[in-house]
């Protein structure tokens, strides 16, 4: 299939098509009204368009209108917005008369977060090892919306190239406050920046912390001692000890650099701290220095200006990523392990794979003329890769709906709960 | 007060209720208008009283009390006392008393409350200064109370709060303990389930066990949930007196009130109009002897790594702008490092909307105003990040050695080390600043531009004397 090669540059030619025929403009405008038509008006949908026009501040009245945008003006990029208060004139301007008053709570887990603790690519490069840090960061996260703030719909999406985005739509997480918000996100925020030698410090082991632990635990020898290679050079062990204290670090570099490889270094790290905390050597403040570690080079880092506030636009999902060409996909974080960033397939892909199944069909029609039968029409979607995405993405809007059905049934008295 | 039937009801005697009746609490909620009469006089006396004591609050945390701390407290009632006001000593001592003075403190209290309303409901800074004043206030008298003068107020304001069962405590023994910072007993506490939306201050930190949306708080952070009540009915109060302002025409109190703010003179550091503008080849000279520590790391930060992050950006940017960086030096200010990185096209993308946003030449087109320590302090600095206090945001060893590189001695950097140490961040810079200019500040460092122009104007004197 050398056809489906992506290709930056004819990108202008390929995304009519696909808004036209395999988009699913209407289910991404029913999830962004909620069922309800006060709000179609009052959400902001905004396009980027080819040589970076913003239009902001859009609005459409229903699936249709929406399309009809989309066929006219082929964005780039799409982004969702807040719904305001009041209706979105479609003229675009900044007026300070805009209140946004929902939105679902969104998170932004960038690679390029990483670069100082991934070894395998930088910037824009992804690999199946660096992706495990997605893959921790997405069990984590999900882990402490569900449990600890009780949140159920949450969509996670593939940026398109080498992160990942997290949509909280649940009615009781669209209207929370920015304070409220930033609150979730720096709860959810353990690492700090500055100037600092402990960049985690824990003082004591919160439930939540300790179920992180778990989720990094599963992980940390495999994917951060080996295929990172964490402490594998002398510049990365250094870079290691920086994190610990000047007063200690020189008791551990004896015992790492005695041995070589990444495991046996953390192995003599682990050892040399039991041994001195047994010795009493190490003080109470110090008592998860090797947790701090784990969670410096394994906890989710979040770009958390995105979630802290109410009207930050994120990108939709279903946009194609103008640069690497792919889709960006819906997925499940059950199945977030198998999830293969260079599987997921590129709009030129998908279009060769439309003509594909076209083809096969009509030879397959030739064959059944003689019986007459009158052959089925099926969408464009369901002849593609992209098929088993959408599904995650509706599963998701069935999700909501019946969790606004049983809202409205606890509201109406019919059904009775705490 | 009742702005609806303001007129007919001026000229009305009102048979008032007794006081005990109208202020059984030290702490109020204020959330029924007071309808008594009083004079002129009076009006303005109580108003004023509270003004004071406002305003005493406020200037406890910077002359180096850490806010909510005793030695806050204290400073904070020394201050009243010393001001001649004695009701509210009264009232931050947790007695919840019966006797005449008791409850004509607790009078004042209210209706100098209700009257500051009516002054501070005017603009979104105004509202803003009084709504936290107002839930330091609160805090203060709420943490003097008695388990019995607790049990008293949520019974009075209706709030619903029970401890969770025993039982539930027992099974859930384990998280709780590791959970909950700062507990001793957890034998003795009693644990409160509230929505976590109600204790954001405890969220954020991660002091709390968390569980399907619901915070499991100790007694003692009761508190927070009731402060946090309180400031959201206070904030909806404000806006729907803010709309409401103009049925408030009285000729006799409106003078005052609409002035009230002048009488307000705080240490808020003000951004200068038509100051100089700086020479974009002067900054590095200027980042090594005028910026404060703050706004230094940041400079050196953007030269060495040719980047900031969001908030830095805004941070950094916005100073610049208030020491008098034009647009279009501060565009290829930013343009020149970041393109050491990046290409052109990226950052013509990605960075100059921005920069035009923080001059107000697109979008809002508002005049954002420098970063002030406050703000600076309570930021949150994730990785990556290079804004924030370093005082507040640094290990105090790397502070240490970061004064002494610029010039501090070790003395000198033993004592910031101890401001730092008990949470003194701003005293710390004070402290900074006077090692490094040979002399103290007055008032203390609110703002990394005060910093700047304060420094400025010391070598501005010493350049003047000389010639």
């Amino acid at each position: 299939m050398s056809a489906s090669l992506y290709n930056e540059d004819s990108l202008p030619d390929l995304l009519p098509i696909y808004y036209k025929r395999l988009f699913p403009h209407t289910a991404l405008h029913k999830w962004l009204c909620y069922g309800d038509p006060n709000v179609s008006n009052r959400r902001e949908i905004s396009f980027t368009l080819v040589g970076d026009i913003y239009l902001r501040y859009q609005s459409f009245e229903n699936a249709e209108d929406f399309a009809q945008a989309l066929h006219k003006r082929f964005p780039v990029k799409i982004d969702i917005g807040a719904i305001y208060k009041q209706r979105l004139e479609s003229s675009g301007s900044y007026s300070s008369s805009k209140t946004p008053v929902e939105r679902e709570i969104v998170f932004d887990i960038d690679m390029t977060d990483y670069d100082d603790v991934r070894t395998c690519c930088t910037g824009a490069g992804v690999c199946p090892k660096c992706w495990k840090f997605m893959v921790i960061a997405c069990k984590i996260l999900d882990g402490a919306l569900r449990e600890d703030f009780g949140f159920e719909n949450i969509l996670w999406v593939f940026s398109g190239r080498r992160g990942i985005h997290c949509w909280v739509a649940d009615k009781k997480a669209r209207i929370l406050d920015d304070n409220q918000r930033s609150a979730i996100a720096e709860y959810l925020t353990l690492l700090r920046g500055g100037l600092v030698v402990r960049k985690v410090k824990f003082f004591n082991m919160h439930a939540a912390t300790e179920r992180a632990l778990k989720v990094i635990d599963e992980y940390f020898e495999k994917s951060i001692l080996v295929e990172q290679d964490i402490l594998g050079t002398y510049e990365r062990l250094d870079a290691f000890l920086g994190n610990i204290d000047e007063g200690f670090s020189p008791l551990f570099r004896d015992a790492m650099t005695k041995v070589q490889t990444s495991v046996e270094r953390w192995k003599a790290f682990v050892n040399t701290f039991q041994t001195l905390q047994r010795e009493q050597k190490i003080p109470k403040h110090y008592r998860y220095m090797v947790e701090e570690m784990k969670f410096y080079y394994a906890y989710p880092r979040l770009d958390i200006n995105v979630t802290k506030s109410l009207n930050h636009l994120l990108k939709a999902p279903f946009c194609i990523h103008p640069k690497s060409g792919k889709v960006s996909v819906p997925f499940k974080p059950k199945f977030i392990e198998h999830f293969d960033p260079d599987a997921v397939p590129t709009v030129s892909q998908l279009l060769d794979e439309i003509n594909t199944y076209d083809a096969k069909t009509k030879a397959q029609e030739k064959d059944l003329a003689e019986n007459s039968q009158t052959s089925v029409k099926i969408k464009d979607y369901k002849k593609t890769s992209l098929l088993k995405y959408v599904t995650i993405f509706c599963e998701f809007l069935r999700g909501l709906q019946a969790s606004a059905a049983r809202n409205r049934a606890i509201k109406n008295g019919t059904v009775m709960e705490y | 007060m009742d702005f609806t039937s303001y007129r007919r009801t001026v000229r009305k005697a009102i048979a008032e209720e007794p006081l005990s009746e109208l202020y059984p609490h030290d702490v109020s909620m204020y959330r029924e208008s007071p309808k008594s009469e009083i004079s002129i006089l009076e009006f303005e006396q109580i108003a004023l009283d509270r003004l004071k004591l406002l305003r005493i609050i406020e200037q406890a945390a910077p002359k180096g009390n850490r806010l909510y701390s005793d030695q806050w407290k204290t400073c904070i009632k020394d201050d009243l006392a010393k001001a001649g006001l004695k009701k509210y000593v009264r009232l931050m001592g947790g007695t919840s008393g019966t006797s005449d003075l008791d409850y004509q403190a607790r009078k004042a209290d209210y209706l100098s409350h209700f009257i500051l309303r009516l002054a501070y409901c005017r603009s979104e800074q105004l509202r803003r200064w009084f709504l936290s004043r107002e839930l330091e206030w609160f805090w203060i008298r709420f943490t003097a109370q008695s388990r019995e003068g607790v049990k008293n107020f949520l019974r009075l304001y209706k709030f619903s709060y029970t401890p969770i069962s025993e039982e539930e405590k027992v099974s859930l023994r384990h998280e709780l303990e590791a959970s909950t910072a700062g507990l001793i007993l957890f034998e003795e506490t009693e644990f409160f389930k509230v929505p976590f939306t109600e204790v954001c201050s405890l969220v954020r930190g991660r002091k709390v066990f968390l569980k399907a949306g619901f915070a499991y708080i100790p007694s003692s952070e009761l508190v927070v949930c009731i402060q946090s009540k309180f400031r959201a009915e206070l904030s909806e109060e404000l806006t729907w007196y803010s709309h409401r302002i103009h049925l408030f025409d009285d000729e006799r109190i409106g003078p005052l009130l609409s002035n009230f703010h002048n009488l307000h003179t705080g240490q808020n550091y003000r951004v200068r109009e038509n100051h100089e503008s700086v020479d974009p080849a002067d900054l590095d000279a200027y980042a090594k002897k005028h910026f404060p520590l703050c706004m230094k790391h940041m400079h050196e930060v953007l030269r060495s790594e040719h980047h900031h992050k969001h908030q830095g950006r805004l941070t950094y940017g916005l100073f610049l702008k208030a020491i008098g960086l034009l647009y279009e030096d501060a565009l290829k200010f930013w343009r020149d490092e970041f393109t050491k990185k990046m290409d052109l096209n990226q950052f013509e993308k990605g960075y100059v909307y921005n920069i035009k946003h923080m001059y107000g030449l697109v979008g809002k087109r508002a005049s954002y105003s420098p970063y002030s320590c406050v703000k600076i302090i309570t930021s949150s600095v994730g990785p990556g990040e290079h804004h924030g206090c370093p005082f507040k945001h640094w290990d105090v060893n790397l502070v240490k050695q970061k004064v002494i590189e610029c010039g501090v001695s070790v003395d000198g950097a033993n004592e910031i080390k101890q401001l730092v140490s008990d949470g003194h961040y701003q005293l710390a810079c004070g402290k900074y600043f006077e090692y490094t200019h040979g002399k103290a500040l007055g008032n203390g460092i609110n703002h990394p531009n005060q910093y700047f122009e304060e420094s400025m104007n010391i070598e501005k004197g010493a350049s003047g004397n000389k010639k």
